[in-house]
């Protein structure tokens, strides 16, 4: 019995290590964001304004709202010190209005909290919370967590009334690696010495990009006379002068470097716990949306078409599937198709309905043949009638 | 004599033009109802339009055969692929400032008006039939003597123009007056005997809803018996009363006793003729609809939607029968064995009907289609127009039908009723589904009472012959 035992006990592990090590097996399904703002009050307009950036960001490169998390501390467009009522600027030349007509805010006022925040991370929600408040990511899922907002050395402010310490985003990341709510997680941070906000995390899957290292501060970029604030920081206006160069197509890696000049502090990279190198990644593994979209000619016959169209995937940029994953495909389809060769061949009067079938599909204006069919038939009825 | 006859003369030109008249102001009701009564939402209503019966289903799976898509997909449409092609590009049309679905609603009125033709074809021949019949039973004296027969033929045409049933299946744009129209050329056909005619109708029927096959049998008693008649017996046994009037020689009387064993001659050759016929019309349909949904799955998939979803009661929206609430409750594991006891109900009837009813089989017929109406999946009260109309050909044998006022009454109060309930429990929430299941059980008992009540009031009626007859030979004596 104790022999049953001891093995029973090492098959168990040898599962454990296999699972906790198949976190490089799953398949990239999908992206999600969920971007923090954490200050209230009306000076601080550029953390909203770069969490709206941010969010018109990953909207436009294909993250639709069902997976976008946006928390606001504060209302800056309707805002009664706004000049410009349901507008938000991130830059004083007021090109971009963030605010737009389809920005979904699922976290507003003072519902952006710690505790909020932490459930939403792991997930444990009360049973009343709808939906489009909930983080439904699942093993396969990228998740782009970005905070800003004003933080200082192992703690970021929430609401000017509570802390987020790094070892409660530490212990939230770690719960969410457990519960396999995420494949990679990217985390960035714009707040002053927003590195030290990263020191306890120890999950694999995760990088983090922070604003400042300890002891310096992030700055905002510039002041808007206009509105009378500074309307964005340092750190999200150059990110975001990368972004919009690029569309969902393009293939440019997370590997920019920050200009310590520019930002006046020194951005910082975590990728100890990731595993890819940094240029191999493309931000489209964060920032975009992965949808494998499978070429159909007709809506309802998705799988007839895979022979064909697997050729066509592992030419799109989009080609996050593992090599595995193609061959598989590869040799399903190459199963059908001999299925399929061989029920023809077994039967001769199946060569001739398949022919008149080609003929069927030939015709093309079914419709008019089958209206002046039933004309006919009822002109029969009437001549056989008044004969017979 | 001849005062006379210029007076019947005259007053058969008069009932023409009368009924010409009332046919044309029916029409004339319905597309002023079609174009003014836009809010009356007749379409919507579950007892005008059903899942089988409903245009805007029908829309719908036009606009999905447009977009190369199975009509079938999406449980939408679950008629005819023949329907589609004929009613489908019209649904799409519109004219500006017009209602919508118009050329539609102009197709059903002319479906109303050739039904309402046809069943007038057919009470006039049944009306020459009785007439006939009642001559040689030494009931009427001449030829001319038709004073207490009515012209059932045009009263069941005004009945089905006028019942309200129709005419709001009409305005409320439901596929049951084609349904009807098929019906009513099958019996047609058989009745004028024009056997081409009566299998094309009878597959129609059939294809269009499934329940009309169980006409087959009243078509085959038409084509081979003949028309509706009192049964054998009262002529044998007045030919009996005759011969043994005119001689009283022994051979005569022996001659008469052994003919009362006699069998109706029945006419297989027609019969024959009508299988063939209806082979070959169902041959053309089949191929039809291959054609048409070739691309989408074939004949395999039509039957499983249109049939299967028929017999199968995959739709469980209220209507006004009564299996809705039923399948709402039943047990899964229950289902099936319900479905057939459900459908069996009708087939059951079948055989002890015909047994019974072999000689009227035009009434046969109507008795069957009120059964069909009673307990099919998805009723409606263009299926009660039906039956309805076919009721007031028989109204010579059926005029002392007892509970007539009653049943009037209560079909008029359910009818009434019946939208009340249905506002009550989905619109306002103060009333639930068995206000509405009430209504429709309610409904289902009255249809029970008037089936049973024609049946008995028919026998009733050939038993008062049988009585007439030896009684009016003593007279004569």
């Amino acid at each position: 019995k104790k022999k049953m035992k001891n093995l029973t006990l090492v098959v168990m592990l040898l599962c454990y290590s296999f699972a906790s090590s198949s976190g490089d097996t799953t398949i990239h399904t999908n992206n999600w964001a969920v971007l923090v703002c954490t200050s209230r009050f009306w000076f601080n307009y550029r953390h909203m304004a770069n969490t709206l950036s941010l969010y018109r960001t990953v909207k436009r490169l294909g993250i639709p709202d069902e997976r976008i998390i946006l928390m606001l501390a504060d209302d800056m467009a309707c805002n009664s010190r706004n000049q410009y009522p349901a507008q938000v600027f991130n830059n004083e030349n007021h090109q971009i209005n963030l605010y737009g007509d389809n920005v979904e805010v699922d976290y507003r006022g003072y519902e952006v909290t710690v505790e909020n925040f932490l459930r939403v991370l792991t997930g444990r929600h009360e049973n009343a919370v709808p939906r489009s408040k909930r983080l439904l990511s699942d093993e396969g899922s990228h998740i782009l967590l970005y905070m800003t907002g004003h933080g200082g050395d192992e703690f970021l402010k929430f609401q000017d009334a509570e802390e987020l310490q790094s070892h409660d985003l530490a212990d939230a990341v770690k719960q969410m690696k457990e519960k396999r709510r995420f494949k990679e997680l990217l985390i960035m941070v714009d707040t002053c010495q927003a590195a030290t906000l990263f020191n306890q995390l120890q999950s694999p899957g995760v990088l983090a990009i922070g604003s400042s290292l300890k002891g310096e501060n992030s700055y905002s970029h510039h002041l808007d006379s206009d509105i009378g604030v500074s309307v964005v920081d340092r750190f999200t206006y150059y990110t975001l002068a990368f972004f919009e160069r690029l569309n969902i197509y393009d293939n440019a890696s997370l590997n920019r470097s920050y200009d310590p000049r520019q930002l006046m502090s020194t951005a910082y990279y975590r990728t100890d716990l990731y595993q890819p190198h940094l240029s191999e990644v493309p931000v489209t593994n964060f920032f975009g949306s992965v949808m494998e979209t499978v070429h159909t000619d007709s809506a309802y016959h998705a799988f007839s078409n895979r022979i064909s169209n697997s050729k066509i995937k592992s030419d799109t940029p989009f080609n996050q599937l593992s090599e595995q994953d193609v061959k598989e495909d590869l040799r399903n389809t190459h199963n059908q198709n001999d299925e399929l060769k061989t029920e023809k061949q077994k039967c001769p009067y199946s060569e001739m309905r398949a022919d008149l079938h080609e003929k069927l599909k030939k015709i093309e204006n079914v419709d008019t043949m089958v209206n002046l069919s039933i004309a006919v038939m009822i002109l029969v009825v009437m001549v056989s009638s008044s004969l017979l | 004599m001849t005062k006379d006859d210029g007076e019947m003369v005259e007053e058969q030109k008069k009932k023409p033009c009368r009924f010409w008249i009332w046919a044309l102001s029916s029409v004339l009701f319905r597309l002023i109802l079609i174009s003014y009564a836009g809010n009356l939402n007749l379409s919507s209503r579950p007892e005008v339009s059903t899942p089988l019966t409903s245009i805007r289903r029908l829309a719908e799976g036009y606009w999905l055969k447009q977009a190369s898509m199975s009509p079938y997909a999406g449980s939408m449409y679950h008629g005819s692929p023949l329907l589609l092609s004929l009613l489908g590009p019209l649904t799409v049309q519109r004219i500006k400032g017009q209602p919508s679905h118009l050329f539609c609603s102009l197709v059903f009125v002319i479906a109303d008006i050739l039904s309402a033709i046809l069943l007038r074809g057919i009470g006039k021949k049944l009306q020459m039939a009785y007439g006939l019949n009642a001559r040689l039973l030494g009931l009427l004296k001449s030829p001319r003597d038709k004073a207490g027969i009515l012209p059932c033929g045009d009263i069941a045409a005004l009945v089905y123009l006028w019942n309200p049933f129709t005419i709001v299946c009409c305005v409320g744009l439901s596929t049951s007056p084609i349904e009807n129209l098929a019906v009513i050329l099958a019996l047609n056909g058989a009745v004028t005997r024009r056997v081409p005619l009566a299998a094309f109708g009878l597959v129609m029927a059939t294809h269009l809803s499934l329940y009309p096959a169980i006409l087959t049998i009243p078509v085959i008693f038409l084509l081979g018996y003949g028309l509706d008649a009192p049964p054998l017996k009262l002529f044998l046994q007045t030919r009996n009363v005759e011969s043994g009037n005119r001689s009283s020689t022994s051979s005569a009387s022996k001659q008469a006793k052994s003919k009362p064993t006699a069998q109706l001659p029945f006419l297989w050759k027609t019969v024959v003729h009508f299988v063939f016929w209806a082979l070959v019309w169902s041959l053309c349909v089949m191929v039809l609809c291959r054609l048409s949904l070739s691309k989408h799955g074939g004949l395999e998939e039509m039957f499983k939607r249109t049939y299967g979803f028929i017999l199968s009661i995959e739709d469980l929206s209220p209507n006004i029968g009564v299996f809705w609430y039923f399948f709402a409750e039943v047990f899964d594991f229950f289902r099936n064995f319900f479905l057939i006891v459900f459908h069996v109900n009708i087939l059951f009837m079948l055989l002890p009907l015909a047994i019974r009813l072999k000689h009227r089989p035009c009434f046969l017929a109507f008795i069957y289609l009120a059964i069909s109406s009673l307990l099919k999946s998805y009723p409606s009260v263009g299926d009660s127009a039906l039956y309805l109309s076919l009721w007031a050909l028989f109204v010579n044998e059926l005029a002392d039908m007892k509970f007539s006022f009653f049943l009037f009454c209560g079909y008029l109060g359910v009818s009434l009723l019946s939208p009340v309930m249905h506002n009550l429990w989905i619109w306002r929430g103060t009333g639930n589904a068995n206000f509405y299941f009430g209504n429709a059980i309610g409904y289902a008992c009255f249809q029970i009472v008037f089936v049973v009540e024609s049946v008995s009031a028919m026998l009733n009626h050939d038993r008062a012959l049988k009585k007439c007859n030896p009684n009016h030979q003593k007279v004569k004596n």
